[in-house]
């Protein structure tokens, strides 16, 4: 297949070893690349059981097909690890101009192993990679040591760099590029922590080759203007996320005061009306036509976002409502390598456990000052900051309130309610890294669509389909804020790689990518009774604005996964039958 | 009609410099591109930057062998006249001319059409009349 390398870089920085070697086509064509691929590899080299902090765990950076190229919305990298916060597969995805120029070096991946003895970086600049001493970066915010690294390597160098939060193993610490880009959840960035590698850097002056670039340039600029650069896709550059909070808060669904309310007074203060005024630049991914990123400006405070998630659970879920404050926790957030959904949520419940008497940390919902002080304590796991670092779960299971605490399998919710769009509760249990809005987002078809938000009926088939819809995406890698239709990305994949590709060929390989990430977790001792949502979301019902006296009745919860299973072909247990198992060649 | 650069209005996706180069030499590398964009954060300041051919002449002025022509609104490069002295490269004031193996490559406008405007999103890259 075209537009592949077809070569991996695989480094044991324990033994301070670096050796390219060809990338394994045959997993290529059934899991194209990013998050298939990237879990493909690790289910075969990483065992079961294995301590996702220790150096028996790996850390795979994995392109896709459509990386370095012209195809729209390709500039993403997957990175693909045991999650130190959950124990699942993890495999997160990162913006930016970091992937394109690892392909430009001239690989499809690295594959990073063991553990430094002392803190390093790697330097990637085509054939030639070294670890180099990170001493003087230990320590350092991820955008001073992003700069120091520009400084040293110069101006077109990209860098993947991890803040004290990452260094302090933390398990919401995330690996930021350029800033303000993340591979935010999980603890990517604990993972890469626990390799004592502060960053990697690349350069790369090979590109990639292509055949008929003329004729890739031709049709794909035709696509470019007839389904990228259209209505249903441009909310992303004139607005970007942030217009996602008028649509939740209109439909009752946008997280308030740690998930008690679907309802959030001060809203128009964080909406994206307000994100408009505060902007002052737009920044893209590469290769990215929309460019979602809104640089903004408050007072003393900037920040490229806040995205919705951030306004979601750091503003609404917290009772705040100053957008200097958000975008001043967001930087700081950025700045540590701390993920800004885990932490705004573990805020919230350590907020509710205050206000219920449960434990008293200092935070208050709507109190700015303490609020900003959240992020740098859980970086350095000081103060409350050592609480609050054991994520919604552990902080949950030492202080009590499990039941308020919102989360699956240890990951903390996004910014979605699901008593006002059931089907988000199902893609939260079944999602292979635990509560995700990015393995399926059903509240577009759901809550913010036509379908009746309150019943369970079909919303099953939903979350299967838009889970492998965006398995095939992440795979290739696209950026899933491109609405295109499977069609079409059959076609973009066939003129790209020269292999035919039918969109049903792509739905297997999206339900290829599905099971072996539910087999990784199988393999770990995830079972049925891990796929399901705190007891808040079964029992208490919403209180104000349009979902007010909504819950989501646990048999109707059970409903929807039981025929979730079923139309899976996994086991009342959540395991994938030997039947599905040979269908879908695993 | 040449090109213009509008920072004001430029993402840094850099689809222009992937374009330019694949048109160019069926690769896709930005550093292969006969123009350079760049956005990028420093401090609490957004950077734009963007280098373009704005047909000033020099390179055509310098060359000592006649090896880059201008005619019809477009430059244009003959390998066969070329002793690979870098001249070019160095006078270039927006430093768009970059070495090849025996010469170098400077943008001629994809004779007209320039694959550069056709993908930029944002009409940050234009054609207008140069003097």
């Amino acid at each position: 297949m075209h537009s592949y390398q077809g070569r991996v870089l695989r480094v044991n920085l324990g033994e301070n070893n670096a050796q390219a070697e060809p990338l394994n086509m045959d997993w290529a064509a059934q899991y194209l690349g990013g998050k298939g691929l990237g879990i493909k590899y690790l289910y075969e080299e990483v065992p079961a059981g294995t301590d996702p902090l220790s150096e028996r765990n790996k850390l795979i950076l994995m392109t896709g097909p459509f990386t370095g190229t012209v195809v729209p919305c390709s500039g993403k990298l997957a990175i693909i690890s045991r999650s130190p916060a959950t124990g699942t597969i993890l495999d997160c995805s990162i913006g930016g101009h970091f992937a394109g120029e690892l392909k430009f070096a001239g690989y499809d991946a690295v594959i990073l192993e063991g553990k430094a003895a002392k803190p390093a970086y790697l330097y990637i600049e085509d054939d030639e990679a070294r670890l180099l001493d990170a001493g003087e970066l230990w320590g350092l915010g991820a955008h001073r040591a992003e700069d120091v690294l520009r400084e040293k390597h110069g101006p077109e160098a990209k860098a993947l760099v991890i803040g004290p939060a990452g260094e302090n193993l933390v398990p919401m610490a995330c690996i930021s590029s350029e800033y303000y880009r993340q591979a935010g959840r999980g603890g990517i960035g604990a993972v890469m922590g626990s390799k004592n590698l502060k960053a990697v850097v690349i350069k790369g002056a090979k590109g990639l080759r292509v055949t008929n670039a003329e004729r890739l340039l031709e049709r794909l600029q035709e696509i470019m203007h007839q389904d990228t650069l259209t209505e249903d896709n441009l909310w992303a550059y004139t607005d970007g996320t942030p217009m996602i909070v008028e649509l939740s808060q209109t439909t009752g669904i946008l997280p308030t005061h740690n998930f008690q309310d679907g309802n959030f007074p001060g809203f128009e203060s964080i909406n994206a009306d307000a994100i408009r005024e505060a902007r002052v630049g737009k920044r893209a991914c590469v290769s990215c036509a929309l460019g979602c990123g809104n640089f903004t400006r408050r007072g003393a405070s900037v920040v490229e976002g806040p995205e919705y998630e951030t306004l979601a659970l750091c503003g609404s879920n917290c009772g705040i409502a100053d957008l200097e404050a958000i975008i001043a926790f967001n930087k700081a957030c950025d700045d540590l390598g701390l993920d800004t959904i885990s932490v705004g949520n573990v805020t919230a419940l350590a907020m509710e456990m205050a206000e219920k008497g449960i434990h008293d940390f200092g935070l208050r919902f709507g109190d700015i000052q303490s609020y900003l002080e959240v992020p740098g304590k859980i970086a350095v796991r000081e103060g409350i900051g050592a609480d609050l670092a054991l994520g919604a779960k552990g902080l949950a299971r030492r202080y009590g309130g499990e039941d308020m605490a919102m989360q699956v399998k240890g990951l903390e919710f996004p910014g979605y309610e699901p008593r006002g769009s059931w089907s988000m509760g199902l893609a939260y249990a079944t999602s292979d890294r635990g509560a995700c809005h990015m393995r399926a987002w059903p509240v577009a078809n759901e809550a913010y669509g036509d379908l009746d938000p309150f019943t369970s009926e079909g919303k099953a088939q939903l979350v299967v389909e838009l889970q492998h819809y965006n398995a095939v995406k992440f795979s290739t890698i696209l950026c899933d804020f491109w609405a295109l239709s499977l069609d079409t990305l059959a076609e973009i994949l066939t003129l790209v790689t020269g292999k035919t590709f039918s969109t049903t060929d792509l739905e297997k390989i999206g339900e290829r990518t599905v099971n072996i990430a539910r087999l990784f977790n199988v393999r770990e001792g995830f079972t049925a009774k891990d796929d399901t949502l705190p007891e808040r979301v079964f029992k208490d019902a919403l209180k104000t604005g349009p979902t007010a006296g909504r819950l989501l009745p646990r048999a109707e919860y059970d409903k929807m996964l039981k025929e979730y299973y079923i139309l899976r072909g996994w086991q009342e247990d959540g395991k994938p039958t030997q039947e599905k198992m040979q269908e879908l060649g695993l | 009609m040449g090109l213009k650069f509008a920072g004001d209005k430029c993402i840094g996706c850099k689809l222009c410099q992937l374009a330019c180069s694949a048109a160019g030499e069926g690769v896709f590398n930005p550093l292969l591109a006969r123009l350079f964009v760049s956005s990028y954060y420093e401090g609490p300041e957004l950077k734009v930057q963007g280098r373009v051919c704005t047909l000033c002449g020099t390179c055509v002025e310098t060359c000592p062998t006649n090896a880059i022509t201008f005619a019809e609104g477009q430059l244009s490069f003959i390998p066969e006249n070329c002793d690979v002295c870098g001249m070019c490269i160095a006078v270039c004031p927006e430093q768009v001319i970059t070495p090849r193996e025996n010469g170098v490559a400077l943008c001629n406008l994809c004779g007209g059409s320039p694959w550069c405007i056709k993908w930029c999103p944002h009409e940050a890259l234009v054609l207008e009349e140069v003097s």
